[in-house]
């Protein structure tokens, strides 16, 4: 690599936002480039090529969205949003339009920067390979080898299936529309209540306590999540 | 005022005329032709009363038309012999058009002073929530500006420590803040009727897992015991909904109880829905009040303890909106248990994964 600091554009219309970012960024070695409005983050995207985009889903010329849409027809950039909505619906959205994840306003800097790493690493292969390291399980997604405590968890393919698409997105969210159709094909994209059993049936392999997970994660009405150690 | 589709007030005039018609022939060989005629405009004013101009002039003239041919001579045509039946029909017409417009005056000052007083009572809402919300979000911005200026202009004075304590005081009120605006724009969204359920297959054991997490450090303090059966049936609602009811009872407990408090978090299957409780073991309330906190901007006891008395409410509305029912009792040896029910609906098939195969 070139550069060795990671540079992150920022769409975002609001000035005071841009400013505890800009000073947060900063101080975390990142460099930074800055758009007020959709029009010029497109612009700035393919300018600045830069490692990781975040985008304000309220801005004022035009929608967030299509800021997505445009940096997706020529990039693979990590995409995170920033919305101001609750509504699950502006985020699914935004996830389908191509983002890799979202942070809700407000947020605290340690969510994002947590999300910003995620999205970094996102593409880079990691440097153990398919190992999955989650406190006292271990689980080899290219041998398809589970273990916990040491000793050996039998996985059934679809569980190994979804607990892949989950970790080729390890930190991010991924719908449950993407995870329905990436492990039981586009015709079940709506049978949410597979998801349900399954993430159950992992939990309760994987995790020390299935109810309280601590890697398998919930993202109440958009997806689910795989949380890895930074 | 109701509605009717637009032709009825026509109709309304047609059959009016028509059971005159009927009348003024059965009077006809017993009655003068005025008596017949008074009929007539007897019909005509009803219509009038009830109807816009357009029906009552509609009236008017079949009543004319209706008169002239069957009872005027010569009877079976529409001439008139006598000129004084043209008075007849011009004061007829004139009735229609006085009465019509009497009406509608009736009809309209009736309709504005409807909408005086649901505006009235939309001001009287609105008047309580501001109080309300002024109130609730004073305190927090007291202590933003007075930290935050502190910060700003006399931050070097301050030792590293005294920092960290007023911008964490900043973060922490901050976050209170933006809770009680979402809380307000909830129970307004649930209020005016806007929400729409988009249900969907849940499992409670996430729900509750993922409440957990989001209020993990509002909950460190307090012992939090998990009573959820493993082998739960998924229920079909509107999962980020019920997540937002049963995170608004954990929120009370750790509010209104004090640290250290066992609040356990219970689900049970009944035969026809699961009983979800919170179970607050630090918690007094006299019987009367169990009620009444469910209201909105009412608070368990005059209290500095926060919360702006909307979290109950708005579980209750959310638990409606999915058929179930949410409600608050006293635990026999002290201590007070909120709980929400969900219907069950037959669970959809899954079907079985072959068994896998073998690893060589």
């Amino acid at each position: 690599m070139t550069e060795a600091r990671p540079s992150i554009l920022l769409v975002e219309d609001e000035p005071e936002i841009r400013r505890f970012l800009r000073a947060t960024l900063a101080s975390e070695g990142y460099r930074v480039v800055e758009s007020p409005t959709g029009r010029r983050g497109s612009i700035d995207a393919a300018t600045h090529k830069p490692d990781l985009a975040i985008v304000d889903l309220g801005l004022p010329d035009f929608d967030g969205l299509e800021v997505i849409r445009r940096i997706r027809e020529w990039s693979t950039m990590p995409i995170l949003v920033l919305s101001a909505r609750v509504h699950e619906r502006s985020k699914i959205e935004a996830l389908d339009a191509g983002a890799d994840d979202y942070v809700t306003k407000p947020f605290a800097v340690g969510e994002l920067l947590a999300r910003i790493r995620a999205g970094l690493r996102h593409g880079v292969r990691s440097p153990n390979g398919a190992m999955l390291e989650l406190e006292d399980a271990a689980v080899d997604l290219e041998a398809r080898k589970a273990t916990r405590g040491g000793r050996e968890v039998h996985l059934t393919p679809i569980e190994f299936r979804l607990l892949s698409a989950l970790a080729r997105h390890a930190g991010l969210v991924v719908t449950q529309r993407q995870l329905l159709t990436e492990v039981w094909g586009p015709t079940h994209a709506t049978d949410t209540h597979y998801l349900r059993i399954y993430m159950k049936q992992l939990r309760d392999k994987l995790e020390k306590d299935p109810i309280r997970p601590r890697h398998l994660l919930t993202e109440t009405g958009v997806g689910y999540r795989l949380a890895i150690a930074d | 005022m109701k509605r009717r589709f637009p032709g009825s007030g026509y109709a309304w005039a047609a059959a009016a005329m028509a059971a005159c018609t009927l009348a003024g022939l059965a009077m006809r060989p017993r009655f003068d032709l005025v008596n017949v005629a008074m009929v007539y405009v007897l019909g005509v004013v009803v219509v009038a009363l009830r109807n816009t101009r357009g029906p009552a002039i509609a009236a008017a003239v079949l009543a004319l038309a209706a008169f002239d041919f069957l009872f005027v001579p010569p009877q079976g045509t529409f001439t008139v012999d006598d000129v004084q039946y043209l008075l007849t029909f011009a004061i007829l017409l004139a009735i229609a058009l006085v009465v019509s417009h009497l009406g509608e005056d009736v009809r309209r000052r009736a309709q504005a002073q409807a909408a005086l007083r649901v505006e009235a009572e939309t001001e009287r809402i609105r008047a309580t929530l501001l109080a309300s919300i002024s109130h609730d979000l004073r305190t927090p911005l007291a202590v933003m500006t007075g930290a935050s200026s502190t910060l700003a202009e006399r931050g070097e004075k301050l030792d590293a420590a005294e920092r960290a304590a007023l911008a964490k005081s900043i973060f922490e009120q901050s976050r209170e803040m933006s809770d009680h605006v979402s809380k307000v724009l909830e129970m307004t969204r649930l209020e005016t009727g806007s929400i729409v359920l988009e249900r969907d297959w849940a499992s409670l054991a996430e729900i509750a897992g993922s409440v957990l997490r989001r209020l993990a450090e509002r909950l460190a303090a307090r012992r939090v015991m998990l009573e959820i059966p493993a082998d739960l049936p998924l229920v079909r609602v509107d999962a980020p909904l019920v997540e937002q009811a049963l995170a608004n009872l954990m929120e009370n407990a750790a509010r209104h109880t004090p640290p250290g408090t066992v609040v356990r978090l219970r689900v049970q299957r009944a035969p026809e829905e699961l009983v979800v409780s919170v179970e607050n073991f630090g918690a007094e309330l006299p019987e009367a009040d169990l009620e009444r906190i469910f209201a909105k901007f009412e608070r368990g006891v005059a209290e500095s303890s926060g919360g702006m008395g909307l979290g109950l409410a708005i579980c209750r509305a959310i638990v409606r909106l999915h058929g179930g029912r949410a409600w608050a009792e006293r635990i026999a040896g002290g201590g007070i248990a909120f709980r929400f029910t969900l219907p069950l609906e037959p669970a959809p098939a899954m079907p079985p994964e072959p068994a896998a195969v073998e690893r060589p």
